[in-house]
């Protein structure tokens, strides 16, 4: 379903260039759930900017269901976002002035996509959010606006969703229930990539993409 | 939900920096409709004036030779003599005019419209002094010479009764119930003029019919004032269309003054606009300055409705109607305190002029603000849609 081919990324030019990525290549297959690992600095959060369209690479491929994305203009990306891919960040990144349900209604306004309130409802139902439906993100906790971000994500049906540091903000046990989230949704049938620092969190993936120095050093099977 | 209301919820969350961003379109509309209203104001003062000067035209035997007035302004010479308009020209002198009047304003009434006030001068002897007597139509002069007060006593009733200037009155030793011989008939004083500082001081005024008779002559006129009763009536063409229509007058028209008052008026609204569109174009820049701090504070937000699919378009469209919102409140805001400064304002720069609020200005007001704040509002959009969305989170 995703082919990186050969990715590369560099910061800056001559004797300041900083190569973030260097050659990376992996398949993502549907319905798969990648968890991509590294130190700080390895160059997994550009390597999922990169794959969502959120930043360009320097060299390289990325097809997603037969389709180049690296060579898409900002405004063909916008479709990719409207409907094949979608974020979670480890910031949440809810809009403050919205309500839990309107921020899941978000993705489905900019696409133009109405009467869609009791969809968003009943993705914020099955992650136990009901009744906080009508609060606004700064009336709920870590782990609630992620799970806030996360039926956000899950509204337009996407492809896949890339998941960037999701527990990195949480405890260990608001950690531990968005994790299971995540491994509900991939036994649904979702695709997932998840970048992570931890090792816990990047076992509940059937496959660990390692990264060092923007290279990727090694592929474990769960 | 729809983008509006997204863009709505933001406001709220953010009200003190939209107000802020509101201020700078508040004070440049504000300026606008101040001066406006004020500009107005004073226009409808001088038109006031304007209506104090008495006649519009002034219709005089072809040759004459005997200094005559109105109010302050000398309108010719004119001589006493046997040269006289016939009365009845006054039909075809009122043709003239209301027709011309009438092709110019189409909200003429019907019927009359021009004051016409014939005069006949004589000069006679009153109590042993040479003094001109002016036979008038009481009621046509008064309208004419608004400015005329009586000081005592009243103003001309019947038909032989008499007012007399205030100069006159004094070397004379004229008062109220005294009985003047006019020739062949005698007046009674009904009352004495305010001073006018004119030519009318020295004068006694008499109804023209009995002035006629006793002087045996009937059906002869000294002079035609003229009010046209609105101003931008052709005066001229009317003055010409009487001058070539009907031989033995010279008609004037007495609109210079009114002309020269009304370009100076013209000069000042139009200082005054252009003041008003500096500060429009100072005001601007505030919001822009505003709106992009705005920008720069809300670059996470953006990026965050970018990653979930907004379009540039869409964040543009966000900003037009967070801009239509600064504009409808700037505009109502700016009108109100616009109209504040002119009741302020407005009388001490023209003095005794009363300001009326101008409902007019209103949709002005508001149309003016949301195009300065569209206007302001499309650099920081276009700035807004430049931004990319790793780069809107990596600044955090």
């Amino acid at each position: 379903m995703l082919e990186i081919k050969r990715v590369s990324k560099i910061y800056g030019h001559g004797s300041a260039a900083v190569t973030a990525l260097n050659d990376v290549s992996f398949e993502v297959k549907k319905g798969e759930f990648i968890a991509i690992m590294g130190p700080s600095g390895s160059g997994k959060s550009t390597l999922l900017n990169i794959i969502g369209g959120l930043d360009r690479l320097s060299k390289g491929e990325i097809i997603l269901d037969g389709q180049r994305l690296d060579n898409l203009t900002e405004d063909e990306l916008v479709n990719i976002r409207r409907g094949k891919i979608s974020y979670v960040f480890q910031q949440y990144h809810l809009l403050p002035s919205l309500t839990a349900l309107e921020n899941v209604l978000l993705p489905l306004t900019f696409a133009g996509i109405k009467d869609k309130d009791l969809r968003a409802l009943e993705l914020l139902e099955g992650m136990g959010l009901g009744k906080r439906a009508q609060h606004k993100p700064n009336a709920l906790s870590g782990g609630e606006q992620q799970r806030v971000a996360i039926a956000r994500a899950l509204v337009n049906d996407p492809l896949l969703t890339l998941a960037d540091e999701p527990t990195g903000n949480m405890d260990q046990k608001t950690g531990k229930e968005i994790l299971d989230l995540f491994g509900q949704l991939n036994s649904e049938g979702r695709s997932i990539i998840m970048v992570t620092h931890n090792r816990e969190a990047a076992e509940r993936a059937k496959k660990i993409i390692i990264l060092q120095d923007g290279q990727i050093v090694d592929q474990i099977l769960n | 939900m729809r983008l509006y209301q997204v863009v709505f919820k933001d406001i709220l969350r953010r009200k003190k920096r939209v107000l802020y961003a509101a201020l700078g379109v508040i004070i440049a509309t504000m300026t606008v409709v101040g001066v406006l209203t004020i500009a107005l104001a004073g226009q409808a003062r001088i038109y006031d004036q304007l209506e104090k000067y008495g006649a519009n035209l002034s219709i005089v035997p072809a040759t004459r030779s005997l200094d005559t007035g109105l109010g302050d302004l000398t309108l010719g010479t004119v001589t006493v003599g046997d040269n006289y308009i016939s009365a009845n020209r006054l039909p075809q002198i009122r043709k003239i005019t209301d027709d011309l009047i009438r092709q110019y304003r189409d909200d003429a009434p019907n019927g009359n419209i021009a004051t016409i006030a014939p005069q006949l001068l004589i000069q006679a002897e009153v109590k042993g002094t040479s003094v001109i007597l002016a036979g008038i139509e009481p009621q046509e002069e008064l309208a004419i010479k608004s400015w005329w007060q009586v000081s005592r006593g009243e103003f001309i009733k019947g038909d032989n009764q008499a007012v007399v200037g205030s100069i006159a009155a004094d070397l004379l030793k004229i008062n109220i119930g005294d009985n003047i011989p006019v020739n062949q008939a005698n007046v009674t004083v009904s009352g004495i003029l305010d001073a006018t500082g004119s030519g009318d001081d020295y004068r006694i005024f008499v109804p023209l019919a009995l002035l006629q008779q006793s002087f045996n002559k009937e059906g002869m006129i000294s002079t035609v004032d003229i009010r046209a009763l609105c101003n931008g009536c052709p005066v001229e063409l009317i003055a010409a269309a009487i001058n070539k229509d009907i031989p033995g007058v010279r008609a004037v028209a007495v609109k210079q003054v009114a002309a020269t008052e009304m370009g100076m008026l013209d000069k000042i609204n139009k200082l005054m606009i252009a003041l008003g569109g500096i500060t429009l174009i100072v005001g601007m820049f505030g919001v822009v300055n505003t709106l992009l701090t705005s920008v720069h504070e809300r670059i996470k937000d953006i990026g965050i409705m970018r990653a979930v699919g907004a379009s540039r378009n869409q964040i543009i469209k966000a900003f037009v109607i967070e801009a239509l919102i600064i504009g409808i409140i700037g505009g109502l805001t700016g009108y109100a305190a616009g109209t504040l400064l002119a009741y302020v304002i407005g009388p001490l720069i023209f003095e005794g002029t009363t300001i009326n609020l101008v409902p007019l200005y209103l949709p002005i007001a508001i149309g003016l603000a949301v195009v300065i704040a569209i206007l302001a509002t499309l650099y920081p959009a276009y700035h807004a849609t430049k931004i990319r969305v790793a780069d809107s989170f990596r600044s955090l």
